[in-house]
Order: structure tokens, then C-alpha cells, then sequence
């Protein structure tokens, strides 16, 4: 790897820290148990970043990192305790730190910059130097948690994983701090791992430390001395008056010999040499008699009864969360990815052509393996994009910056509720979502919901609530940005239409289409927004970009109860189940989600279908379109015509066609800005036979079909 | 079923080499260097509700390509298609994205590749075709031939203009005794 594509992954790492950092300062609760465990992840985010920075000679970053990170420390020793003005403090370091990574990446940082990091960092001084009198007051209402077993013996064993320098930790640093939580008393320097001299890398660490320690500390406080190097290295600690067993076992688990820990332990003083003769021979014999293997460490601590069940659960517990929020994860460029799903679109295609081919040739041997072939292309197909989807989460998550500073910034309390953070979506998608959800949430912070005096005038709680909620449904994935606001004011957006000429004197349209005119370009301008309490601010800005995701959105509200915005967008924009049929001499392809069931047209339903323009399905009344002479097509019609009942946002209808084909992966792919016009079109696909079918946008079909209806009827 | 795509024998300039081929019964001339293959008519699928000269699109190995019929962009009669029918690619320059696209051309038949080292301007009125749609004239003997400028023929930009206007167009009423 050389040094740019390494700069690169820093630069992508420490901007997913940076994201932790603003997560676990916004996430602060007031819950103890909780907050600790941010604290200790943000403080993490920060010392990882000066250290990364450390390995590419980013000083500004060092330096500055280094006063947060100290700040932090003593955070988390519990000497100075987060409030809002420090939180905003430090969200505004992070934002900073932010800029200096991207400004020393690209170059030397503008002066502005270090300017910037001098004021911040006098600030955060300030928080350093706390009177000691506040600190010895604060001490005493919060005694520190970690005194509570009595000065003993402990004894730490660590043998550092190779990486260990490399990620740019200092074994010497961890023992020094080890030694500010008691006294060591014995350290024995284990160097058997170090190979010769020519096969030494010396960006490598081969060093291990048998350590005696006295500490009134507790096992958690010993143990987080190697916090950051836990992951590749082996750290066990033995707590005073563990029993000899315990030892025992630590000799086997080692990697060193057993008689060369045996006489380290007996150097140290921890053991006697009888206890140590005793112990080996009896564990010997355990294992030939009883159980092959180790007594696991924990149950041979609590059998000597050295710690209580409950401190070794809550040890072991602690462990698995650490392990368990470290994401497993590769990293790749996307363009890769793209270039697989570009593969795996053709291998579909490939994969139709050829069973179309088999089904022709009636070699039954053939069709079936062809089959199998097509089985195992959908799952590749599906675990492919699979790897693109995301969940809308970490999108999610970022509001909580937006509403806290916003909220601030117009002096309102205003609570954020995510709901569904785990719907997955394809990224590519939720990169392009981020600006109109921005938008939504601006909007509804802003104009929705009322200044404190007029909700509590109202009855209302005086915090507001602004709710992003995110699910599936039939195919497509829904977000809704909600508020307890004002709510919108039908009466008045509809007068400002008839102002800007956006609605005739004589149209009396339902609220529900009122609603959907903000949405229009001519809503967006400043004289709008004073005179319709906002909204409408770019909101034509918001439906282009969800329009061009092949999504629709919608606005409800209630007059005073709030407004909620809901944008349905398709969970992929690759490759979709889709349904062939014939219209004409031409071949159109149906979403397969938005499909409900199909229906044979016979004699009389037919020509009531072409008499009415609806039928009556099973006592619903079903719209019709009829497809044959909407697209004008050429080729005869069919005397037994087909309904295709399809389903868009809780509305029905059915589309009339020629003839019913059947399911086909379509890989789909744009028609260009050529055809940007044709709405009721969302792109193309080819088909096994190396035809172009046109996928039907349904949405815009159904918009399209309803708006010439009402053109007709007028 | 494609021929091979032509390719420049040496480096050579643009405005030295030129298709020429015949579109709606004329001779039109189109530099060397926008042109990546010429191909046998095959099927195209038609997109509903487009303005007329808007072919359809077709299957280039896995790519979705836009076809316009050159007669009917030029202002003639739309072309029927027959034994000689040819769809040249061209590559264009999209205007708003920067991006190069491919794009067939539907037309009657391609004659020749030929140098035209004499270009004059082209006439400020007269010609059948817009002004802004001639790069200049080529003179061939004794005659000149259209030289077309590609970058306003096969403007993505003007065309989508004209489909947009197309659709908006009020669908056919849908019952059956009014039409």
C-alpha cells in the first residue's frame, strides 16, 4: 500500500470517527451507565485520530486533537463533567478537526485555520484548568468508582500483538500508566518471541511484560490500561488473592513455556515453589481425568471465591459489547462495487438469453439446468446489491447535529425521534438523499414547530418533536419527515396559487392537492416564505431530487397538530423483479412489486371495461387504462384482452394489456435525458432476445393517465 | 451482424475525412471523427409518445441507444425503412453533463468515405436545411454537399425539448366511440 492510498483510508476512517465523536456527544443522556460508555467511545475517536494523524506527520491535528483529547481524559476520569456548553464546544472541535484533516491532507493548513485551532484550544484550556477547589468538590460528591477492592496484588500479563507499533500505541506508554494506578512492583520483560536479528522487522512489536502490580484499582481500570491494543494483543489480569489455580492456568494459556512462566512467577513472588509444583502436577492430572482442555479462567476465579460471579459477568460483558461494535468490515471502492453489479447485470441478461434459447430447444435436461443456473444467478443478483444497501441510519443519525444546533440557533426545544434506523437502501441512494432530507428537517424545525410561548399557548408540550421514520413497503422504502408543528394552512396556500397563478379563480382542488402544490417551482420564492408562515422554502428543489431517485413524495398535515412529509423511493436503482407483457407488437416490463394480480378481460367485461373505463373488481371500482391506445401502439389487439392490477401509494388500477409473458429479472437501464420527458417510462431493459422492452414507470403513468382524465372531462 | 467500426487510417485532421450518406433523398456529409460504427438496421423499439423523428431505441452489445431518423430531424418526411437502411453511431458531447453519448442515426444509405479539402460556408438563406445545422458546404466536383454540424443537429438538449413538448400533448380520449 503506499502512502496516498493509506492517507486515503485515514482520510475515510477518522470522517466514520469523527461521525462517533458527533454521535456519542449528541447521544450524552444523563444516564450514567450509558454515558460512560460514550465517553469512553469518544474519547477513543479522538485518541485514535491523533494517533492516526501521528503516522502521516499531520502536526496540526496532533496538536489540536491532543488538547480535546486531553479534555476528554479527564471527562472520562470523571473530574469535569460534560454540560451543554462544553458539548458545544466540543462539536465545534470536531467540526474543526474536520477541516484541519481535509486542509493538512491537501496541503499546509491555512493560517485562518491554525488561528481557529489557537482559540479553540485557549477554550478548551480553560476547561483543563478547573480551580482545584471545584475539582476536590466535585470529587467528593462523585467518588471515583474504581476504588473498591482493597490494595492487593495484582498481576498483568501482556504479550502485544505484532501490529501494535505499527497503529502507532507505546507498550512503554500503557506501563506507565498502569504505574499511575498503584505501584509496580515487579516487571519481567519477556523477549522469546524476538526472532534473530535478520529476520527482525523493527516495525514490529515481539514484546510481552509479566507485571506485579499493587493497586487499590479494580480489574475494569487495570484491564482499559490496554484499551487500544486489546484487539490483536493478550492481556490477562490476575486479581490479588486469586488462588494458585488461577495462576495455573494463565502458565497453560500463555504462549511460553510453562516452566519459564512458572520460575517468572516465582521471581515475582506470587507463588511459592511448592504451591507452583503442586499446582502443575494437579492440573496435569485434571486434564488426563476429567476435562480435556482448560477450566475456563473465570470459573477457577470465582471457585477460589477472589471475585464475586457478578464482577466477572460484568467483566465478560463488557468484553462482548467491545468486540461486538467493532464492525467487521472490508473496505472497497465503490467503483468496484459498481463494476460487480454492472457484471451481474449482464450476467442476467446472459442467463435470460440463455434459458429463452433452452426453452426452445425442449431439451428438457437442458431447461432444467438452465434453471438451476437462473436460481443462482437471483441469489448472486441479490447478494450483490445486497452489498450495496446501507442502513438509513447513519443518515439518520446526522440530523441529530442539524436539530441540535438549529434548535439553538432559534432558541426551541426540540426533541428528535428516529424510527426504523435499520431499513437497508442502496447507498447510492442515500447519498443522494441526504440534501432534500436536510431540507425537510430545516423546514419543519423552522416553520413547523411553533416558538415555545404559542405550543404551550396551544396546550402542546413545550419541546417539539421532529420524527424521521424509515420502512418498507410493498417494494418501495418510506421516509417520513414529521413535526408537531403548525401544521399547513390549506386556505392560505391556496390563495397564494391563485396569486401566482398556479390555480384558476374556479378550481376548488381537495387539501390534499393544495398540499402538493408547494412543491411547485413558484412556491419557492422569499415572498412566499414570510407570507406562508415558510413553507415552500426550495420544496420544487426537494421533489426534483427524489423524482430523479425514481421516488415520489407527498405532504400531509393537520391545521395545528403538524406536518408530515412521506418520500417513497425504490430500494434499488439496478435490478428489479419485473413482469413482461405485450402491448401491441411491443414488449413493456411491470415492477413485480407493484404488481398486484392479473386478470383475464372476458367478452362482456371487456367491452363494459372499454364502454366505462372502469370495472368493477370483486365490488371495488377499478380505474382502467388502456395501454394499447395510450401508447398509439402498432399490431392488432388481442381478442382476449389482459388487466394487470398494480398498486402505487395505496391507489389501484389496472392497466389493460395485449398479452401476459411473465416474471424477468430486468437489469435497468436509463433511457438518457433524451427521453426525460416521457414520464410513464422509468428505463430500459434488455431482454434474452436482445430486444429493448421499456420498464413503466407506474407512478408517472397513473399521474399521467388521471391528468388527461380530468383534461377530457373539463 | 455489425460492420467494422471505421477507423481512421492515420492521424487525421478533422474536416479532412467525411461520411457522406443519403437521408429523406439527399446527400448529407458528416465528419469522420463523430462517427464510431455504422450498422445494419435492426429492430428498434419504438418509445411511445415521442415526437416523430425520436426512433426508438435499440440494444448496442448491452447499451440502451437512443435512434433519430435524420429525415425527420432535418424537417423531411419520416424515413421508411428498407434493404439499405444503415444506423450510423455517432458520439456526441452532452452539453449539460460534459459526458460523450452514443446516438443512431436512421438513414437511407451510406455512400463513401471521401476527403473534401475545399469547405465554404454555408449560405446565409436558401438552404433547405437550418442554418445552424450546416458546419459548411463540401465541395465534390462540381456539386456541394451539406455538411452537418453535429453538435446542433444531435443537440440531447434541443431534441428532449421537443419530446417534453410532445408528451404533454392531451392523450386520445379513451372511449371507444370517439375514435
Amino acid at each position: 500500500m503506499n502512502l496516498d492510498m493509506a492517507l486515503q483510508t485515514f482520510l475515510g476512517e477518522s470522517r466514520e470517527l469523527l461521525t462517533d465523536l458527533e454521535d456519542g456527544l449528541l447521544g450524552l443522556s444523563g444516564d450514567a451507565a450509558a454515558d460512560a460508555e460514550r465517553i469512553n467511545a469518544i474519547f477513543r475517536a479522538a485518541h485514535t485520530i491523533k494517533g492516526s494523524a501521528g503516522l502521516f506527520g499531520l502536526d496540526a491535528v496532533v496538536a489540536f486533537t491532543h488538547i480535546v483529547e486531553s479534555v476528554l481524559d479527564r471527562v472520562r476520569a470523571g473530574d469535569c463533567t460534560i454540560d451543554e456548553a462544553l458539548r458545544t464546544l466540543l462539536l465545534s472541535c470536531r467540526d474543526h478537526i474536520a477541516e484541519l484533516i481535509d486542509a493538512c491532507a491537501a496541503g499546509a493548513p491555512p493560517a485562518a485555520l491554525l488561528e481557529r485551532s489557537a482559540a479553540l484550544g485557549t477554550q478548551l484550556q480553560s476547561r483543563l484548568a478547573t480551580p482545584a477547589v471545584v475539582q476536590a468538590a466535585a470529587q467528593q460528591i462523585e467518588p471515583r468508582a474504581i476504588a473498591t477492592t482493597t490494595d492487593g496484588h495484582w498481576h498483568v500479563s501482556v504479550r502485544f500483538g505484532s501490529e501494535v507499533l505499527r497503529n502507532g500505541m507505546d507498550p512503554l506508554a500503557m506501563l506507565r500508566y498502569l504505574g499511575t494506578l498503584g505501584t509496580i512492583e515487579h516487571v519481567a520483560t519477556l523477549t522469546d518471541a524476538v526472532p534473530p536479528l535478520a529476520e527482525l522487522d523493527a516495525e514490529r512489536c515481539y514484546l510481552g511484560y509479566e507485571v506485579t502490580l499493587r493497586s487499590n484499582a479494580d480489574a475494569t481500570a487495570i484491564a482499559d490500561a490496554f484499551e487500544f491494543v486489546r484487539e490483536d494483543s493478550l492481556v490477562r489480569v490476575l486479581a490479588p488473592d486469586c488462588g494458585s489455580d488461577a495462576y495455573l492456568s494463565l502458565i497453560r494459556e500463555l504462549p511460553e513455556a510453562d516452566d519459564r512462566l512458572g520460575a517468572i512467577l516465582l521471581a515475582a513472588g506470587v507463588l511459592s515453589p511448592a504451591e507452583l509444583d503442586a499446582g502443575l502436577t494437579r492440573q496435569r492430572q485434571l486434564d488426563t481425568t476429567e476435562v480435556p482442555g482448560h477450566q475456563p479462567l473465570g470459573h477457577i476465579l470465582v471457585a477460589e471465591q477472589g471475585v464475586s460471579p457478578a464482577a466477572v459477568n460484568a467483566a465478560l460483558e463488557q468484553q462482548s459489547r467491545a468486540r461486538g461494535s467493532e464492525h467487521r468490515q472490508i473496505r472497497i471502492g465503490a467503483d468496484k462495487l459498481d463494476e460487480l453489479i454492472d457484471l451481474v447485470g449482464e450476467l442476467v441478461i446472459a442467463s435470460a438469453a440463455t434459458s429463452l434459447r433452452a426453452t426452445h430447444s425442449r431439451d428438457a435436461e437442458l431447461i432444467e439446468s438452465t434453471q438451476a443456473l437462473g436460481a443462482l444467478v437471483e441469489l448472486i443478483r441479490d447478494s450483490a446489491l445486497n452489498l450495496r444497501t446501507v442502513p438509513i441510519g447513519e443518515t439518520f443519525s446526522r440530523f441529530r447535529r442539524v436539530v441540535h444546533d438549529l434548535s439553538r440557533e432559534l432558541g426551541k426545544d426540540i426533541e428528535l425521534v428516529l424510527n426504523g434506523e435499520d431499513t437497508e437502501l442502496d447507498k447510492s441512494i442515500v447519498e443522494r438523499l441526504a440534501d432534500p432530507l436536510t431540507h425537510l428537517v430545516r423546514n419543519a424545525i423552522d416553520h413547523g414547530i411553533e416558538p415555545v410561548e404559542a405550543r404551550l399557548a396551544r396546550g402542546k408540550p413545550a419541546r417539539g418533536t421532529v420524527m424521521l421514520n424509515a420502512r418498507h413497503d410493498s417494494g418501495s422504502i418510506v421516509i417520513e419527515v414529521q413535526d408537531d408543528g403548525n401544521g399547513l394552512d390549506a386556505e392560505r396556500i391556496a390563495a397564494k396559487a391563485r396569486e401566482r397563478g398556479l390555480l384558476r379563480a374556479d378550481q376548488t382542488p381537495s387539501e390534499q392537492d393544495i398540499f402538493q402544490l408547494i412543491f411547485e417551482p413558484g412556491f419557492s420564492t422569499a415572498n412566499a416564505v414570510t407570507n406562508l408562515s415558510g413553507r415552500g422554502v426550495g420544496m420544487d428543489v426537494v421533489k426534483r431530487a427524489i423524482e430523479a431517485l425514481r421516488g415520489t413524495v407527498e405532504m400531509s398535515s393537520q391545521a395545528g397538530a403538524g406536518t408530515c412529509c412521506s418520500i417513497r423511493l425504490p430500494l434499488t436503482l439496478a435490478i428489479i423483479d419485473g413482469f413482461l407483457v405485450g402491448v401491441g407488437d411491443g414488449t413493456y416490463v411491470i415492477p413485480l412489486d407493484q404488481m398486484v394480480e392479473c386478470v383475464e378481460l372476458g367478452g362482456s367485461q371487456a367491452s363494459e371495461a372499454r364502454r366505462n373505463g372502469y370495472i368493477n373488481l370483486r365490488g371495488r371500482v377499478l380505474p382502467l387504462l388502456h395501454l394499447h391506445e395510450h401508447f398509439a401502439a402498432d399490431g392488432a389487439r388481442e381478442r382476449r384482452e389482459n388487466l394487470v392490477v398494480v398498486n402505487h401509494a395505496g391507489q389501484q388500477a389496472g392497466l389493460v394489456v395485449d398479452r401476459l409473458i411473465g416474471e424477468f429479472q430486468t437489469v435497468i437501464k436509463p433511457l438518457g435525458r433524451l427521453f426525460a420527458a416521457a414520464s410513464c417510462f422509468s428505463g430500459a431493459t434488455i431482454l434474452g432476445s436482445g430486444a429493448v422492452a421499456l420498464i413503466l414507470d407506474i407512478p408517472g403513468l397513473l399521474a399521467q393517465s388521471s391528468g388527461a382524465g380530468e383534461r377530457a372531462a373539463a | 451482424m455489425a460492420l467494422p467500426a471505421y477507423q481512421p487510417a492515420d492521424a487525421l485532421q478533422e474536416g479532412q475525412q467525411y461520411l457522406t450518406f443519403s437521408a429523406g433523398g439527399e446527400t448529407f456529409a458528416l465528419g469522420i471523427l463523430h462517427i464510431k460504427e455504422i450498422i445494419e438496421y435492426s429492430r428498434v423499439t419504438r418509445v411511445p409518445m415521442m415526437p416523430g423523428f425520436i426512433v426508438g431505441v435499440l440494444n448496442l452489445r448491452g447499451r440502451v441507444v437512443p435512434v433519430i431518423d435524420l429525415a425527420a430531424r432535418l424537417g423531411r418526411e419520416a424515413s421508411q425503412v428498407h434493404k439499405r437502411s444503415c444506423i450510423v453511431i455517432v458520439e456526441i458531447d452532452d452539453a449539460e453533463d460534459g459526458q460523450r453519448r452514443d446516438l443512431g442515426l436512421l438513414v437511407d444509405g451510406v455512400s463513401a468515405v471521401l476527403e473534401i479539402p475545399e469547405v465554404e460556408p454555408p449560405p446565409s438563406f436558401g438552404a433547405r436545411v437550418r442554418t445552424d445545422f450546416i458546419r459548411g458546404m463540401g465541395k465534390l466536383d462540381e456539386h456541394f454537399v451539406v455538411i452537418l454540424e453535429p453538435a446542433c443537429v444531435l443537440s440531447v438538449e434541443e431534441m428532449a425539448q421537443l419530446a417534453r413538448l410532445a408528451d404533454q400533448r392531451p392523450a386520445l380520449p379513451q372511449l371507444p366511440d370517439a375514435r
